[in-house]
């Protein structure tokens, strides 16, 4: 089984929040989304994009668990706090640079993406890359995310990107907006 | 079998004490391929998983359809027939009791029968919709003017496709939504989209969509919103609402000057191009700019993109159809591909995004008041006559034409229709100029609504009838394609709930019509009837067996018999359906908007769909994610518009016109022109954006100018200040 990884393009969305429907959906996400999607500037125009977990190769949120509840999937999976664990002290929804892990006040109990693992385990792609109508989220093999950063030239003299992450290196791969930058038209 | 590059070979995940029924969304005309996820034990729906294996949709569904499954075992379900004895109570939700199907039907064949006794069969009326399958769709026509012998039946469509259907017919001679296949869309070129909010109404096209600008291709929209597709678009023509058509001919005129038209396509296959060439010559991109508020740049660089592109594709949908001239805006549009002949072969043509389930299907089979199954004409006794044999009557026996959905309130009013059979459909929110129609639904002497939900137009009913959803029952629906596809039944009907088509045929046997239902014992029985009725036809569905399409991932029609594998791109012999073999190049005047601004009511009101909700919003307000996303509707205002009305961001203001008003929360963004705002159509009761609508029909397709008429805003304090004075 080629190991594939959610890529997001996020130009491409389009704010259906088709995600965060079908987040719900996933077998052991209790009918609670995980993830997020943004009004970029809602007052200007529709850009919007999805916030998902980036699932880092060394996750903060984990480190910051004091009670080991966040264990990290051999796919690279950064899990959903282990509910005989998670002591509710929320240390990992201030470490997280990104905001993703959520809080249930009511079961003292953090809940985050865990990217569908009874799907992604194997090779399934999970619901929110599954059922995406814009392909913002995609399943892909590191090969076709090559491909795809040698197809999107961002360094075209006028754009550059500092470092080839955000915050840390993270499982799942981020094309930043400008994909349609160093596309060359037809005619 | 198509399959493109976006399809992958994916297993689907299976729970214990599960099993999952491959079936398509009930929402819109993508008809998304969906697994529903049944439980074995209790053998009822629980949940939704992608199907990988649809190549249209390849497992992308949006939210309504990742959600569509919570309609079904829904607390707000109508279990058992319902009776209201107190007719005062009309337009309300109170007063219904439960009663059993005996009483209900006994009910309804004693008024039915009492009143044509005493008014003639024409007193009743059937108005039905298309978000249900052919065979529902198929059994209504029938119902309609055997078992109750009426003239009157017509359909939702008339709010939806029916400018499409009108147009397509008169430039092709027939009226397919699509020439093309959608696993054509991406490969193309350039993509010009007219009045289609794709993003939000048609969401898993877009990586189709997004797919051709990532191969250099271009994308052109046409929209008085900067929608989420408009605002990556390679050009946006931003013009006022209802001045399609000024655009189409100003294209058009640019194409011709230009030098891209092709003279042999133009001469071989199409009659009316000299014609259309000298009408449009006025339509420079000044005149064009003057009419529709477009930069001439614009217009300029979109037909130079349009012209130059070795393949493209002409899409449109509700924005430019549901208006006064919707018909002459599909024609208009449809001249861009004629002229330069980028149709009639692979990666190029024209389409319409469907807007129900069944926009397309529903059509053809004999729901409008003037056709007959297989786009017969109801006027044609030829057409008459081979109907008459299928369904075993005589051609006397056959009603006359009738009238289009809104006339048929108008009728209403006056009293020559007494009585409705509504199935399907939700008018009391969808239809236009909503003060008159729900007076008109009000005044009916009897009733009868066939529903699953208790909807704002069953609150007029005196009987309502419970009816499965679509995961209750199977058949075939023809998407936005025009391939024929098939839903299949997940679980029993909830309660005494019962599909139509039954539902129809019991009702029939109660009025002495028995002998031509009463072999109709499933859906399937249904289909073969309907098969044959529609045989001959042009919208020939003989072949297209349900093994077939399960076979062959769906059949697009025509498809004549069981050799036949269906007709996937249309006019590849460039022969077109009019008797000559070729198409019309349509000259078009322009007219503008039936309702223009002027000093009283200054702006221009649109309306349409946010992508959390299908239509009346009867199912989606339902369903709590949904509801969650958008629970009420909103009036999007341009920041400058707003500083000129002191309007602040989420203040609850009065949109009036001259036939209605509603209060709305503003909404400001950048994203719509100054002189334009627009709401969307969801809703109901006082918050329905069509209490303000136009009755503007279109002389051909008899569609309402939705989209555009003159309203004007005021702040609710001084609404309330002048109350008081």
């Amino acid at each position: 089984m080629t190991k594939k990884r959610l890529y997001l393009e996020l130009e491409n969305c389009i704010g259906c929040r088709s995600c965060l429907a079908a987040c719900t959906q996933c077998g052991g996400h209790e009918e609670r989304n995980r993830n997020y999607v943004y009004d970029v500037n809602p007052l200007v125009n529709r850009q919007t994009m999805p916030l998902m977990c980036l699932h880092c190769v060394n996750p903060a949120c984990a480190r910051s668990c004091p009670a080991q509840a966040i264990q990290i999937h051999e796919t690279g999976a950064v899990l959903s706090a282990l509910v005989e664990k998670c002591i509710g002290c929320q240390n990992c929804t201030i470490a997280c640079p990104y905001g993703i892990p959520k809080f249930d006040t009511e079961q003292n109990l953090m809940y985050k993406c865990d990217l569908c693992i009874d799907r992604t385990k194997d090779g399934i792609p999970p619901m929110c890359a599954s059922v995406c109508p814009s392909n913002t989220l995609q399943w892909l093999t590191d090969e076709e995310i090559e491909n795809k950063k040698q197809q999107f030239n961002l360094d075209n003299g006028k754009w550059v990107t500092s470092l080839p992450y955000l915050e840390g290196e993270t499982n799942v791969k981020v094309n930043l907006p400008g994909i349609l930058q160093g596309v060359t038209k037809l005619f | 079998m198509q399959r493109d590059k976006f399809f992958k070979e994916i297993e689907n995940v299976r729970h214990p004490n599960e099993t999952l029924v491959k079936t398509h969304c009930s929402y819109c005309g993508m008809q998304c391929g969906m697994n529903l996820r049944v439980n074995t034990l209790t053998n009822k729906i629980i949940g939704v998983e992608p199907r990988y294996d649809w190549p249209v949709t390849v497992g992308k569904m949006c939210p309504k359809g990742v959600t569509a499954y919570q309609q079904t075992n829904h607390d707000d379900r109508i279990l058992k027939p319902l009776i209201r004895d107190d007719a005062s109570l009309k337009g309300t939700k109170e007063g219904f009791r439960e009663a059993s199907w005996e009483e209900a039907y006994d009910l309804i064949a004693k008024k039915f029968t009492e009143m044509q006794k005493q008014y003639g069969n024409d007193t009743l009326s059937v108005f039905s919709g298309v978000s249900m399958t052919n065979e529902k769709c198929y059994l209504t026509g029938k119902f309609a003017r055997v078992a109750l012998g009426t003239r009157y039946i017509d359909y939702n469509g008339r709010f939806c496709m029916s400018s499409a259907a009108g147009g397509f017919l008169r430039s092709f001679g027939v009226d397919r939504g699509s020439t093309l296949p959608w696993t054509d869309i991406h490969e193309t070129d350039c993509l010009f989209i007219a009045g289609s909010n794709t993003a939000e109404c048609h969401p898993t096209s877009m990586f189709r969509v997004w797919n051709v600008q990532e191969r250099g291709g271009y994308i052109i929209v046409a929209d008085p919103r900067e929608t989420p597709i408009a605002r990556r678009a390679d050009v946006h023509l931003d013009l006022k609402p209802g001045t399609d058509l000024a655009l189409a001919n100003g294209i058009l005129n640019l194409l011709i000057q230009n030098g891209y038209a092709d003279e042999e396509f133009v001469n071989q296959h199409t009659n009316g191009f000299e014609e259309t060439k000298e009408l449009v010559k006025e339509f420079t991109p000044e005149y064009t700019s003057e009419l529709t508020g477009v930069a001439p740049e614009k217009i300029i660089k979109a037909a130079e993109i349009y012209g130059k592109a070795p393949n493209a594709v002409v899409m449109f949908a509700r924005g430019i159809e549901q208006q006064h001239k919707g018909v002459d805006n599909v024609s208009g549009y449809t001249n861009m591909a004629l002229v330069t002949g980028k149709i009639g072969r692979p990666k190029s043509g024209v389409a319409t995004f469907t807007g129900q389930g069944n926009g397309q299907g529903g059509r053809e089979h004999g729901q409008k008041s003037d056709l007959l199954p297989g786009y017969r004409k109801i006027t044609n006794p030829e057409h008459v006559k081979e109907v008459c044999q299928v369904w075993g009557i005589t051609p006397d026996e056959m009603p006359e034409p009738g009238v289009s959905a809104y006339e048929m309130f108008e009728l209403m009013e006056e009293k020559t229709i007494r009585g409705l059979y509504l199935l399907c459909s939700n008018p009391a929110v969808s239809a236009p100029n909503l003060n008159f129609v729900r007076k008109a639904l009000k005044g009916l002497d009897f009733m009868v609504c066939a529903d699953f939900y208790l909807s704002e137009s069953a609150e007029f009913a005196d009987v309502v009838l419970p009816t499965v959803t679509w995961s209750e029952d199977e058949g075939t629906v023809t998407n936005l394609e025009g391939r024929i596809i098939k839903i299949n039944k997940a679980q029993e009907p909830l309660g005494e709930s019962k599909p139509d088509w039954q539902i129809q045929a019991e009702l029939a046997e109660r009025l002495g019509k028995g002998k031509y239902f009463s072999h109709l014992k499933t859906a399937k029985d249904v289909a073969d009837e309907f098969r044959l009725a529609s045989k001959g036809g042009y919208a020939d569905y003989y072949g297209a067996t349900w093994d077939k399409i399960d076979k062959q991932d769906g059949v697009f029609w025509p498809c004549k018999d069981e050799n036949d594998q269906g007709t996937p791109h249309m006019f590849l012999d460039k022969k077109f359906y009019h008797p000559d073999g070729k198409a019309k190049i349509c000259a078009l005047p322009y007219r503008p908007p039936a309702e223009e601004p002027d000093e009283k009511f200054p702006l221009r009101l649109t309306t349409g769909r946010v992508v959390y909700h299908y239509l009346s919003g009867n199912q989606t307000r339902r369903i709590p994610f949904l509801r969650d996303m958008c629970p009420e509707p909103f009036v999007e205002v341009h920041p400058e518009t707003a500083a000129k009305y002191k309007m602040e961001h989420e203040e609850r203001v009065r949109l009036f016109t001259r036939r209605g008003e509603a209060i709305y929360k503003v909404k400001i963004t950048e994203a719509i022109r100054k002189d334009t705002v627009f709401v969307p159509y969801h809703f109901g009761h006082e918050q329905s954006i069509n209490l303000l609508t136009i009755a503007a029909l279109d002389p051909i397709s008899r569609m309402p100018e939705f989209k555009a008429c003159a309203a004007q805003l005021e702040k609710v304090e001084n609404a309330e200040m002048k109350k008081v004075q």
